[in-house]
Protein backbone atom coordinates (compact mmCIF):
# COMPACT_ATOMS: atom_id res chain seq x y z
CA UNK A 1 0.00 0.00 0.00
CA UNK A 2 1.21 3.53 -0.91
CA UNK A 3 0.29 6.92 0.86
CA UNK A 4 -1.82 9.41 -1.24
CA UNK A 5 -2.35 12.48 0.15
CA UNK A 6 -3.85 15.31 -2.30
CA UNK A 7 -2.97 18.95 -1.40
CA UNK A 8 -4.48 22.35 -2.43
CA UNK A 9 -3.05 25.43 -1.96
CA UNK A 10 -5.68 25.94 1.02
CA UNK A 11 -6.07 22.48 2.45
CA UNK A 12 -5.19 18.77 2.80
CA UNK A 13 -8.24 17.40 0.46
CA UNK A 14 -7.57 13.42 1.78
CA UNK A 15 -4.90 10.93 2.64
CA UNK A 16 -5.30 7.32 2.93
CA UNK A 17 -3.74 4.46 1.82
CA UNK A 18 -3.74 3.27 -1.73
CA UNK A 19 -2.87 0.49 -3.70
CA UNK A 20 -1.96 2.00 -6.62
CA UNK A 21 -2.70 5.71 -8.17
CA UNK A 22 -2.35 6.70 -11.65
CA UNK A 23 -1.91 9.75 -12.44
CA UNK A 24 -1.08 12.38 -15.67
CA UNK A 25 2.08 13.23 -15.29
CA UNK A 26 3.20 15.95 -17.95
CA UNK A 27 4.69 13.15 -20.51
CA UNK A 28 2.69 10.41 -19.77
CA UNK A 29 0.35 8.32 -17.69
CA UNK A 30 2.20 6.65 -14.79
CA UNK A 31 1.27 4.42 -11.68
CA UNK A 32 2.42 5.18 -8.32
CA UNK A 33 3.13 2.12 -6.26
CA UNK A 34 5.07 1.58 -3.17
CA UNK A 35 9.07 1.52 -3.81
CA UNK A 36 9.17 3.42 -6.69
CA UNK A 37 12.22 4.81 -7.42
CA UNK A 38 12.13 9.22 -6.01
CA UNK A 39 10.53 11.21 -8.72
CA UNK A 40 9.62 14.46 -8.91
CA UNK A 41 6.82 15.18 -11.95
CA UNK A 42 4.45 17.77 -13.03
CA UNK A 43 0.83 16.98 -14.09
CA UNK A 44 -0.79 17.95 -16.97
CA UNK A 45 -4.93 17.86 -16.95
CA UNK A 46 -6.51 14.88 -16.90
CA UNK A 47 -7.95 11.83 -14.91
CA UNK A 48 -6.01 10.81 -11.17
CA UNK A 49 -7.42 7.36 -11.22
CA UNK A 50 -7.15 5.12 -7.33
CA UNK A 51 -7.36 1.69 -8.47
CA UNK A 52 -7.03 -1.67 -6.93
CA UNK A 53 -6.11 -5.36 -8.31
CA UNK A 54 -6.81 -3.69 -11.80
CA UNK A 55 -10.16 -2.02 -11.09
CA UNK A 56 -10.93 1.95 -10.68
CA UNK A 57 -11.85 2.53 -7.41
CA UNK A 58 -11.95 6.26 -7.10
CA UNK A 59 -11.48 8.61 -10.52
CA UNK A 60 -10.76 12.48 -10.01
CA UNK A 61 -10.16 15.24 -12.57
CA UNK A 62 -6.92 17.10 -11.79
CA UNK A 63 -6.49 20.44 -13.53
CA UNK A 64 -2.67 20.35 -13.67
CA UNK A 65 -0.16 20.33 -10.45
CA UNK A 66 3.04 18.23 -9.13
CA UNK A 67 3.39 15.03 -7.67
CA UNK A 68 6.40 13.41 -5.57
CA UNK A 69 7.13 9.68 -5.03
CA UNK A 70 8.79 8.71 -2.30
CA UNK A 71 9.35 5.18 -1.35
CA UNK A 72 5.91 4.75 0.25
CA UNK A 73 4.88 8.34 0.08
CA UNK A 74 2.88 9.59 -2.92
CA UNK A 75 2.30 13.34 -2.47
CA UNK A 76 -0.01 15.33 -4.94
CA UNK A 77 -0.22 18.58 -5.18
CA UNK A 78 -2.75 20.15 -7.07
CA UNK A 79 -4.40 23.33 -8.32
CA UNK A 80 -7.74 22.06 -8.25
CA UNK A 81 -9.15 18.81 -8.15
CA UNK A 82 -13.29 17.30 -8.65
CA UNK A 83 -14.79 13.83 -8.45
CA UNK A 84 -14.87 13.21 -12.22
CA UNK A 85 -18.35 12.22 -12.49
CA UNK A 86 -18.62 16.42 -11.17
CA UNK A 87 -17.29 17.57 -14.15
CA UNK A 88 -19.99 16.49 -16.65
CA UNK A 89 -22.34 18.79 -13.77
CA UNK A 90 -23.41 21.74 -15.15
CA UNK A 91 -22.34 23.47 -11.96
CA UNK A 92 -18.35 22.79 -12.89
CA UNK A 93 -19.38 23.61 -16.90
CA UNK A 94 -20.16 27.37 -15.13
CA UNK A 95 -16.65 27.43 -13.55
CA UNK A 96 -13.73 28.86 -14.23
CA UNK A 97 -11.83 26.08 -14.83
CA UNK A 98 -13.73 24.66 -17.17
CA UNK A 99 -14.10 27.67 -19.43
CA UNK A 100 -10.49 27.71 -19.56
CA UNK A 101 -9.36 24.17 -19.79
CA UNK A 102 -12.30 23.55 -22.71
CA UNK A 103 -10.97 23.15 -25.95
CA UNK A 104 -7.62 22.46 -24.31
CA UNK A 105 -5.34 19.97 -26.05
CA UNK A 106 -4.00 16.99 -23.47
CA UNK A 107 -1.93 14.19 -24.85
CA UNK A 108 -4.66 11.88 -24.87
CA UNK A 109 -7.38 14.09 -26.82
CA UNK A 110 -9.19 17.23 -25.63
CA UNK A 111 -10.49 18.44 -22.22
CA UNK A 112 -13.66 16.87 -22.90
CA UNK A 113 -13.31 13.55 -24.50
CA UNK A 114 -10.76 13.03 -21.25
CA UNK A 115 -13.71 13.84 -19.18
CA UNK A 116 -16.65 12.40 -21.28
CA UNK A 117 -14.38 8.64 -22.22
CA UNK A 118 -11.70 8.65 -19.09
CA UNK A 119 -8.75 6.16 -20.49
CA UNK A 120 -9.08 4.34 -16.90
CA UNK A 121 -12.74 3.17 -15.51
CA UNK B 1 -21.25 70.93 40.42
CA UNK B 2 -21.96 68.12 37.53
CA UNK B 3 -25.30 68.01 35.66
CA UNK B 4 -26.87 65.18 36.76
CA UNK B 5 -28.86 63.96 33.43
CA UNK B 6 -25.41 64.77 31.57
CA UNK B 7 -23.69 62.07 33.76
CA UNK B 8 -26.22 59.65 32.85
CA UNK B 9 -26.29 60.01 29.35
CA UNK B 10 -22.76 59.93 29.60
CA UNK B 11 -23.00 56.90 31.16
CA UNK B 12 -25.13 54.82 28.98
CA UNK B 13 -23.10 56.61 26.04
CA UNK B 14 -20.24 54.77 27.38
CA UNK B 15 -22.32 51.57 27.93
CA UNK B 16 -23.57 51.09 24.49
CA UNK B 17 -19.56 51.47 23.57
CA UNK B 18 -18.43 48.89 25.69
CA UNK B 19 -21.01 46.28 24.12
CA UNK B 20 -19.85 47.18 20.61
CA UNK B 21 -16.55 46.71 21.76
CA UNK B 22 -17.02 43.58 23.38
CA UNK B 23 -19.00 41.75 20.66
CA UNK B 24 -15.68 43.04 18.11
CA UNK B 25 -13.61 41.45 20.70
CA UNK B 26 -16.15 38.53 20.14
CA UNK B 27 -15.82 38.21 16.45
CA UNK B 28 -12.46 38.96 16.34
CA UNK B 29 -11.91 36.03 18.71
CA UNK B 30 -13.38 33.78 16.27
CA UNK B 31 -12.39 35.33 13.40
CA UNK B 32 -8.71 34.67 14.55
CA UNK B 33 -9.36 30.75 15.20
CA UNK B 34 -10.44 30.53 11.48
CA UNK B 35 -7.55 32.80 10.28
CA UNK B 36 -4.86 30.18 12.15
CA UNK B 37 -6.73 27.19 11.13
CA UNK B 38 -6.18 28.30 7.24
CA UNK B 39 -2.70 29.00 7.75
CA UNK B 40 -2.03 26.03 8.96
CA UNK B 41 -3.79 24.11 7.05
CA UNK B 42 -2.17 25.77 3.84
CA UNK B 43 1.28 24.88 5.45
CA UNK B 44 1.35 21.46 4.38
CA UNK B 45 1.35 22.68 0.09
CA UNK B 46 3.68 25.22 1.33
CA UNK B 47 6.12 23.20 3.16
CA UNK B 48 5.98 20.37 0.13
CA UNK B 49 6.47 23.09 -2.43
CA UNK B 50 9.43 24.41 -1.07
CA UNK B 51 10.86 21.00 -0.36
CA UNK B 52 10.29 20.46 -3.82
CA UNK B 53 12.09 23.23 -5.11
CA UNK B 54 15.12 23.05 -2.69
CA UNK B 55 15.25 19.36 -4.33
CA UNK B 56 15.58 21.09 -7.55
CA UNK B 57 17.78 23.81 -6.96
CA UNK B 58 19.96 21.89 -4.60
CA UNK B 59 20.65 18.99 -7.14
CA UNK B 60 21.92 22.20 -9.84
CA UNK B 61 25.39 22.55 -8.80
CA UNK B 62 25.91 25.20 -10.63
CA UNK B 63 23.92 28.12 -9.92
CA UNK B 64 24.14 30.03 -12.57
CA UNK B 65 22.34 27.29 -14.39
CA UNK B 66 18.94 28.35 -12.42
CA UNK B 67 16.69 31.09 -14.35
CA UNK B 68 17.10 34.63 -13.21
CA UNK B 69 14.00 35.01 -11.60
CA UNK B 70 15.15 32.37 -8.37
CA UNK B 71 18.68 33.81 -8.15
CA UNK B 72 18.03 37.39 -9.14
CA UNK B 73 19.74 40.13 -11.35
CA UNK B 74 22.78 41.74 -10.62
CA UNK B 75 23.22 45.25 -10.01
CA UNK B 76 19.35 45.36 -9.04
CA UNK B 77 17.91 48.81 -9.42
CA UNK B 78 14.47 48.90 -8.90
CA UNK B 79 12.56 47.10 -5.72
CA UNK B 80 9.26 46.58 -4.96
CA UNK B 81 7.20 46.26 -1.62
CA UNK B 82 4.33 44.46 -1.35
CA UNK B 83 2.91 45.78 1.54
CA UNK B 84 -0.02 43.59 3.22
CA UNK B 85 -2.43 45.96 5.45
CA UNK B 86 -5.88 45.60 6.60
CA UNK B 87 -9.21 46.87 5.33
CA UNK B 88 -10.67 47.97 8.08
CA UNK B 89 -9.08 49.60 10.94
CA UNK B 90 -10.06 49.87 14.77
CA UNK B 91 -6.82 47.25 15.55
CA UNK B 92 -4.91 49.03 17.24
CA UNK B 93 -1.40 49.68 15.90
CA UNK B 94 -1.23 46.86 13.50
CA UNK B 95 -1.27 49.21 10.57
CA UNK B 96 0.87 52.46 12.05
CA UNK B 97 3.42 49.85 12.92
CA UNK B 98 3.60 48.18 9.53
CA UNK B 99 3.77 51.72 7.68
CA UNK B 100 6.72 52.97 10.06
CA UNK B 101 8.58 49.85 9.25
CA UNK B 102 8.00 50.26 5.40
CA UNK B 103 9.23 54.13 5.38
CA UNK B 104 12.31 52.60 7.44
CA UNK B 105 12.98 50.33 4.54
CA UNK B 106 12.40 52.27 1.69
CA UNK B 107 14.61 54.93 2.92
CA UNK B 108 17.53 52.10 3.18
CA UNK B 109 16.37 51.16 -0.10
CA UNK B 110 16.93 54.43 -1.24
CA UNK B 111 19.87 55.19 0.29
CA UNK B 112 21.58 52.19 -1.39
CA UNK B 113 20.72 53.78 -4.72
CA UNK B 114 17.51 52.05 -5.54
CA UNK B 115 14.20 52.77 -6.32
CA UNK B 116 11.26 51.71 -4.84
CA UNK B 117 7.92 50.86 -6.30
CA UNK B 118 5.05 49.29 -3.71
CA UNK B 119 2.44 47.03 -3.97
CA UNK B 120 -0.39 47.65 -1.71
CA UNK B 121 -3.47 44.72 -0.26
CA UNK B 122 -5.45 46.26 2.19
CA UNK B 123 -7.86 49.77 1.84
CA UNK B 124 -5.84 51.27 4.95
CA UNK B 125 -2.04 50.76 2.75
CA UNK B 126 -3.81 51.73 -0.14
CA UNK B 127 -5.40 55.07 1.00
CA UNK B 128 -1.94 55.84 3.23
CA UNK B 129 0.04 55.54 -0.13
CA UNK B 130 -2.01 57.66 -1.91
CA UNK B 131 -1.08 60.28 -0.06
CA UNK B 132 3.12 60.28 -0.54
CA UNK B 133 5.05 60.55 -3.67
CA UNK B 134 5.99 56.61 -3.91
CA UNK B 135 5.25 54.72 -6.98
CA UNK B 136 2.18 53.00 -6.73
CA UNK B 137 2.21 49.95 -9.22
CA UNK B 138 -1.03 47.98 -8.01
CA UNK B 139 -3.38 48.09 -5.17
CA UNK B 140 -5.91 45.25 -3.98
CA UNK B 141 -8.59 45.84 -1.54
CA UNK B 142 -11.59 43.43 0.35
CA UNK B 143 -9.70 40.38 1.11
CA UNK B 144 -12.63 39.47 3.07
CA UNK B 145 -13.03 35.61 2.23
CA UNK B 146 -10.65 32.87 1.55
CA UNK B 147 -11.18 32.64 -2.31
CA UNK B 148 -11.03 36.18 -2.67
CA UNK B 149 -7.20 36.27 -0.62
CA UNK B 150 -6.42 33.00 -3.29
CA UNK B 151 -7.68 35.03 -6.16
CA UNK B 152 -5.73 38.49 -5.14
CA UNK B 153 -2.46 36.24 -4.03
CA UNK B 154 -2.86 34.73 -7.50
CA UNK B 155 -3.56 38.99 -9.21
CA UNK B 156 -0.18 39.33 -7.53
CA UNK B 157 1.86 37.02 -8.96
CA UNK B 158 0.81 37.45 -12.28
CA UNK B 159 1.71 40.93 -11.85
CA UNK B 160 4.97 40.35 -10.23
CA UNK B 161 6.08 37.57 -12.78
CA UNK B 162 4.60 40.30 -15.91
CA UNK B 163 6.80 43.14 -14.15
CA UNK B 164 9.86 41.17 -13.85
CA UNK B 165 10.10 40.26 -17.71
CA UNK B 166 9.59 43.75 -18.96
CA UNK B 167 12.16 44.38 -16.55
CA UNK B 168 10.39 47.49 -14.40
CA UNK B 169 11.37 45.86 -11.28
CA UNK B 170 14.55 43.48 -10.07
CA UNK B 171 13.71 42.43 -6.56
CA UNK B 172 10.44 41.95 -4.56
CA UNK B 173 9.68 41.53 -1.06
CA UNK B 174 6.50 41.47 0.62
CA UNK B 175 5.64 42.69 4.17
CA UNK B 176 3.20 41.51 6.64
CA UNK B 177 2.55 41.05 10.00
CA UNK B 178 4.02 37.76 11.25
CA UNK B 179 1.65 36.36 13.69
CA UNK B 180 3.64 35.57 16.88
CA UNK B 181 1.14 34.77 19.58
CA UNK B 182 -2.47 36.53 20.18
CA UNK B 183 -0.78 39.29 21.34
CA UNK B 184 2.07 40.10 19.18
CA UNK B 185 2.64 40.31 16.08
CA UNK B 186 5.49 41.65 13.73
CA UNK B 187 6.60 43.10 10.70
CA UNK B 188 8.12 41.27 8.53
CA UNK B 189 9.90 41.38 5.61
CA UNK B 190 10.18 38.04 3.21
CA UNK B 191 12.34 38.57 -0.09
CA UNK B 192 10.17 36.81 -3.22
CA UNK B 193 13.18 37.52 -5.83
CA UNK B 194 16.00 36.93 -5.22
CA UNK B 195 14.49 33.50 -3.12
CA UNK B 196 15.26 33.63 0.46
CA UNK B 197 16.75 30.13 1.59
CA UNK B 198 15.60 30.50 5.09
CA UNK B 199 12.61 28.70 4.83
CA UNK B 200 13.94 25.90 2.75
CA UNK B 201 17.49 25.47 4.95
CA UNK B 202 15.96 22.68 7.41
CA UNK B 203 14.76 20.48 4.32
CA UNK B 204 18.07 21.11 2.91
CA UNK B 205 20.16 18.45 3.73
CA UNK B 206 17.18 15.58 3.28
CA UNK B 207 16.25 17.08 0.15
CA UNK B 208 19.72 16.91 -0.93
CA UNK B 209 20.39 13.09 -0.24
CA UNK B 210 17.48 11.97 -2.04
CA UNK B 211 18.01 11.75 -5.58
CA UNK B 212 14.95 12.10 -7.57
CA UNK B 213 13.98 11.75 -11.23
CA UNK B 214 12.79 14.76 -12.92
CA UNK B 215 10.17 14.81 -15.32
CA UNK B 216 10.03 16.76 -17.73
CA UNK B 217 13.58 18.16 -17.36
CA UNK B 218 14.80 20.58 -14.86
CA UNK B 219 14.28 24.30 -16.09
CA UNK B 220 11.09 22.68 -17.26
CA UNK B 221 9.55 21.66 -13.85
CA UNK B 222 10.81 25.09 -12.26
CA UNK B 223 9.53 27.22 -15.42
CA UNK B 224 6.27 25.82 -13.68
CA UNK B 225 7.43 25.43 -10.29
CA UNK B 226 8.65 29.28 -9.80
CA UNK B 227 5.01 31.15 -9.87
CA UNK B 228 3.62 28.79 -7.92
CA UNK B 229 6.08 29.25 -5.05
CA UNK B 230 4.95 32.77 -5.37
CA UNK B 231 1.79 32.07 -5.37
CA UNK B 232 1.96 30.07 -1.90
CA UNK B 233 4.46 32.95 -0.76
CA UNK B 234 2.36 35.28 -1.54
CA UNK B 235 -0.79 33.38 0.03
CA UNK B 236 0.70 32.40 3.23
CA UNK B 237 1.83 36.39 3.61
CA UNK B 238 -1.61 37.42 3.08
CA UNK B 239 -3.07 34.20 5.43
CA UNK B 240 -0.51 35.60 8.18
CA UNK B 241 -1.29 39.01 8.26
CA UNK B 242 -5.17 38.56 8.02
CA UNK B 243 -4.46 36.44 11.52
CA UNK B 244 -2.06 38.58 12.83
CA UNK B 245 -4.89 41.46 12.09
CA UNK B 246 -7.77 39.44 13.88
CA UNK B 247 -5.50 39.05 17.36
CA UNK B 248 -4.35 42.55 16.63
CA UNK B 249 -8.05 43.71 17.12
CA UNK B 250 -8.68 41.65 19.63
CA UNK B 251 -6.17 42.54 22.05
CA UNK B 252 -7.52 46.33 21.23
CA UNK B 253 -10.99 45.79 21.52
CA UNK B 254 -10.26 43.60 24.71
CA UNK B 255 -8.19 46.92 25.89
CA UNK B 256 -11.08 49.07 24.88
CA UNK B 257 -13.77 46.99 26.92
CA UNK B 258 -11.66 47.10 29.82
CA UNK B 259 -10.84 51.13 29.51
CA UNK B 260 -15.02 51.58 28.95
CA UNK B 261 -15.35 49.52 31.88
CA UNK B 262 -13.47 51.99 34.04
CA UNK B 263 -14.50 54.87 32.58
CA UNK B 264 -18.29 53.73 33.49
CA UNK B 265 -16.98 52.96 37.52
CA UNK B 266 -15.88 56.82 37.59
CA UNK B 267 -18.42 58.33 35.90
CA UNK B 268 -21.01 56.38 38.41
CA UNK B 269 -18.92 57.67 41.12
CA UNK B 270 -19.17 60.88 40.06
CA UNK B 271 -22.68 60.35 39.71
CA UNK B 272 -23.84 59.08 42.94
CA UNK B 273 -21.46 61.90 45.05
CA UNK B 274 -23.13 64.15 42.80
CA UNK B 275 -26.78 63.24 43.89
CA UNK B 276 -25.93 62.76 48.03
CA UNK B 277 -24.70 66.24 47.20
CA UNK B 278 -27.57 67.42 45.81
CA UNK B 279 -29.54 65.46 48.80
CA UNK B 280 -27.25 66.84 50.85
CA UNK B 281 -27.83 70.39 50.35
CA UNK B 282 -32.09 70.03 49.70
CA UNK B 283 -31.64 68.93 53.71
CA UNK B 284 -29.52 71.53 54.94
CA UNK B 285 -32.13 74.03 53.27
CA UNK B 286 -35.47 72.59 54.70
CA UNK B 287 -33.51 72.09 58.07
CA UNK B 288 -32.28 75.89 57.85
CA UNK B 289 -35.73 76.78 56.82
CA UNK B 290 -36.80 74.85 59.37
CA UNK B 291 -34.92 76.61 61.91
CA UNK B 292 -35.77 80.21 61.15
CA UNK B 293 -39.71 79.79 62.05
Amino acid sequence: MINLKVVSPQKVIFEKEVEMAVLPGAEGDFAAMPNHSPFISSLRPGQMAIMSSNKVDESFFVSGGLVMLKEKVCEVLVDQIEPLSDVNSSNYQQSKTYQELEGNETALGTFEQVVNNPPYK
Amino acid sequence: MPNLKELKNRISSVKSTRKITSAMKMVAASKLRRAQELAESSRVYADSLSFILSSLAGNTKNSTDLPEILTGRENSKISLLIINSSDRGLCGGFNSNLFRNAKKWISDQQGQGKSVKIMTVGKKASSFYKKTDLDIVASFEDLNSNDRQLQVSEEIKNKIMELFENNEIDEVSILFNKFVSAISQEPTYQSLIPLSNEETSEDQSEANNAIFEFEPDKNELLEYLVPRNFLTQIYRSVLESSASEHAARMTSMDNATRNAGDMIDRLTLTYNRTRQAFITKELIEIISGAEAV
